[in-house]
């Protein structure tokens, strides 16, 4: 989808304070817009009268420390109109200090499972989430080891278990 | 088993352990530990072409229960673990290990925080076999050199539950 798309001109238009910029790469557009209604945003593209986007294709975080970006994380949602075979990017900003963004669970029943993960390996509370647990790692796991100031090797989880031997079998 | 105060360490002790363990070691019951692309070699193992049964062990047993050697066979993530080590804890004595493959052993090339680099930090690791993955030829000599291990167990050791 290009970005003079007339979904694309309405909502700018509603959203005009929150969105940062739209841009096109290779005929694929991304919407960057502040996190604080990132709800209500989706829940009008999602609802759209002409192109409804109506399936979450995929939603993911990205962690741009030490990059050039509004904030450190984005929220990243990937978004297809099956009614006019249409697709969008949307990523909302959301800062280090409070890492938060609301829920769009109820919107579109994939997003629980992709919630948790990017909660999980991110950090990335999602406000409204109706099972807010991890998903990958062990439920008493400390750390969120997609953020890329998480030490590759671990903090040495990897080497906390009980030892048996032959000798002392239990 | 007090088999020792019977019989002491002579002749019919030794004679019984050599029929104990000739039974045992043409007898594995193995429980694949299959998490990663290294259990598919395992499978094929098992399966016609290459036929572990030729060798007595191709009664897998998905019940850490009823086996005496645990096959593992893929990369074991620190979520796993704990798993691994209920299994192991679960099966009687006496009981053998093989790690199979690259990240089994050492992690392979996964270095990374949530893999565990080498199952024989935390069990003991009979038979390590290399590869990524190793061939089926090379899980039967990894349990043909169980055997030989099986083969110079006595009645009387630790291992037995003396
Ligand atoms: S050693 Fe190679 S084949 Fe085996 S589990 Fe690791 S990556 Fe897969």
């Amino acid at each position: 989808m290009n970005a003079n798309h007339p979904v694309v001109a309405r909502f700018r238009e509603r959203f005009a304070a929150d969105v940062l910029s739209v841009e096109e790469f290779r005929g694929q557009t991304v919407i960057s817009v502040k996190a604080p209604r990132a709800v209500e945003m989706l829940k009008s593209l999602r609802d759209d009268a002409e192109c409804p986007f109506d399936m979450l294709t995929d939603l993911t975080a990205a962690d741009y420390l030490r990059l050039d970006a509004p904030e450190r994380f984005a929220v990243v949602y990937q978004l297809l109109s099956m009614l006019r075979n249409e697709r969008l990017r949307v990523k909302a900003y959301v800062s280090e200090a409070r890492p938060e963004i609301g829920s769009v669970s109820s919107l579109w029943g994939n997003a629980n499972w992709l919630e948790r993960e990017v909660w999980d390996l991110y950090g990335i509370r999602f406000l409204g989430h109706p099972d807010p647990r991890r998903i990958l790692m062990p439920d008493d796991y400390e750390g969120h080891p997609l953020r890329k100031d998480y030490p590759l090797k671990g903090r040495g989880e990897r080497s906390h278990f009980p030892k048996y031997t032959a000798e002392e079998a239990p | 088993m007090g088999l020792e105060k019977l019989l002491g360490d002579g002749i019919l002790a030794t004679r019984v352990s050599a029929l104990v363990n000739w039974a045992r070691q043409n007898a594995l019951w193995p429980m694949p530990f299959g998490t990663a692309c290294c259990a598919i070699e395992m499978m094929a193992t098992l399966s016609s072409r290459f036929d572990l049964s030729r060798f007595g062990a191709e009664v897998i047993r998905f019940s850490p229960r009823q086996a005496d050697l645990m096959i593992v066979s893929g990369r074991i993530s620190i979520k796993m673990m704990p798993v691994l080590l209920k299994i192991w804890e679960q099966m009687p004595e006496p009981k053998w290990c093989i790690s199979m493959g690259a990240c089994a052993s050492s992690g392979g090339v996964f270095d990374t925080y949530t893999l565990i680099q080498g199952v024989d930090q935390f069990i003991p690791v009979d038979v390590y076999i290399p590869g990524c993955p190793p061939r089926p030829e090379n899980l039967i000599d990894g349990i043909r050199k169980i055997q030989e291990i099986v083969s110079k167990e006595r009645l009387w050791d630790a291992k037995h539950g003396n």
